[in-house]
């Protein structure tokens, strides 16, 4: 019980883990990793109910995508834009990068992506450490499905992560109006292949933009 | 009856496939006869092998996965000659978009990882690019337009 106590704890923590990408962007009072992780553990549970889903197992991959960032730091496409592209990078190298809006080369995103994976393998191990052999086991399990897409659960919610990005940037957008919308939806459009999403997409779209662009 | 999915795999996407495939057999059979895998005896382990050690559901599930997926697979081949100039699946393409280049490798649902450039098929802007050739501008809209400039195909053996 101790132990399943400490755990509760320490992933408390991402309830005040302010989401980097949208501190880049300078948002005022931004959301935290654990809302971003409600908001797609809903989007998952109901629309994964159209794809005959194992739900339970979405639902959790979704819930774990993220802890990680209990202990490793939320990296995201800025930061592999400030990356050089020749030498190597290192983990002391990655604490010392100063972002930058923009769009990054595939060698700055391989090489970004290496260190990013190390990171978080080493803060799940210690997340999960003291746990018991059952419980680590599993969410380790259901981590690593996310991150390598090994089900169909996994590659759906790797989706719907990309598809709540683009939501709250787009909610962003229209209150400070300080997020890229044309770029946000672009990249969504390349990111995106989920047929269900694709239709969420235009959903959005239709309620998001044209709604915005409209009232101008 | 629905349809069979089929699914568009490159040479390197299908060897990782079976790789896998054979691994979490003998992972099986090795549970199964209560041994040590000898894949945990491999430097190279990927750690969801640990994983799946965990949980026998999940393994027979992927290994059941794995089988269909090698039934229904298409093998993203280049292309010759002339068709070289002509976006295809497994084309290396370098685009122009809002004055910057980017470059994607147009692959299967499966292989996609937008985080390494492999964008897939399926994908609004994968779809769009698809049989167009060097020169051309393609354009992705609904309500925002997009204008993709196709620099560069490339198609590697």
């Amino acid at each position: 019980m101790k132990n399943i106590f400490k755990f509760l704890i320490e992933i408390g923590k991402l309830k005040g883990k302010k989401r980097r990408g949208w501190q880049i962007h300078k948002i005022k009072n931004p959301e935290t990793t654990a809302e971003h992780i409600f908001h797609l553990a809903i989007l998952v549970w109901i629309l994964g109910k159209k794809k005959k889903l194992n739900i339970e197992r979405a639902i959790k991959i979704a819930l774990v995508h993220d802890i990680c960032e209990v202990y490793s730091p939320d990296l995201t496409s800025y930061d592999a834009v400030a990356v050089r592209e020749k030498g190597r990078l290192t983990i002391k190298d990655v604490a010392k990068i100063r972002p930058k809006i923009g769009r990054p080369t595939i060698k700055q995103r391989k090489k970004l992506e290496k260190i990013k994976q190390k990171l978080e393998a080493g803060a799940m191990k210690k997340l999960t450490s003291k746990l018991s052999p059952e419980v680590k086991g599993e969410i380790n399990q259901l981590w690593l499905d996310f991150e390598k897409g090994l089900s169909r659960e996994a590659r759906f919610v790797k989706q719907a992560d990309r598809m709540v990005n683009l939501l709250q940037g787009l909610e962003y957008w229209r209150k400070y109006g300080r997020i890229e919308y044309k770029l946000w939806v672009r990249r969504a459009k390349e990111v995106i292949d989920e047929p269900i999403f694709l239709e969420f997409l235009k959903e959005i779209e239709r309620e998001q933009i044209e709604k915005k662009l409209n009232q101008r | 009856m629905s349809e069979i999915k089929k699914f568009y795999l490159t040479k390197e996407g299908l060897e990782k496939i079976k790789k896998e495939y054979r691994n979490l057999r003998s992972l099986r059979l090795a549970k199964t006869n209560g041994e040590a895998p000898k894949i945990f005896e491999s430097e190279d382990l990927n750690p969801e092998y640990l994983s799946f050690q965990e949980d026998l559901s999940f393994l027979e599930s992927r290994i059941v996965e794995l089988e269909y997926i090698l039934k229904n697979t298409l093998l993203i081949r280049p292309p010759a000659g002339k068709k070289q100039n002509i976006i295809d699946l497994g084309a290396k393409v370098t685009v122009e978009v809002s004055n910057q280049m980017d470059e994607f490798t147009i692959v299967g649902s499966l292989e996609a990882d937008p985080a390494l450039g492999k964008i897939s098929n399926e994908s609004p802007v994968g779809q769009a690019l698809l049989g167009h050739r060097k020169g051309e501008e393609i354009s992705v809209s609904s309500p925002i337009e997009t204008i993709y400039k196709i620099r560069k195909i490339r198609y590697l053996s």
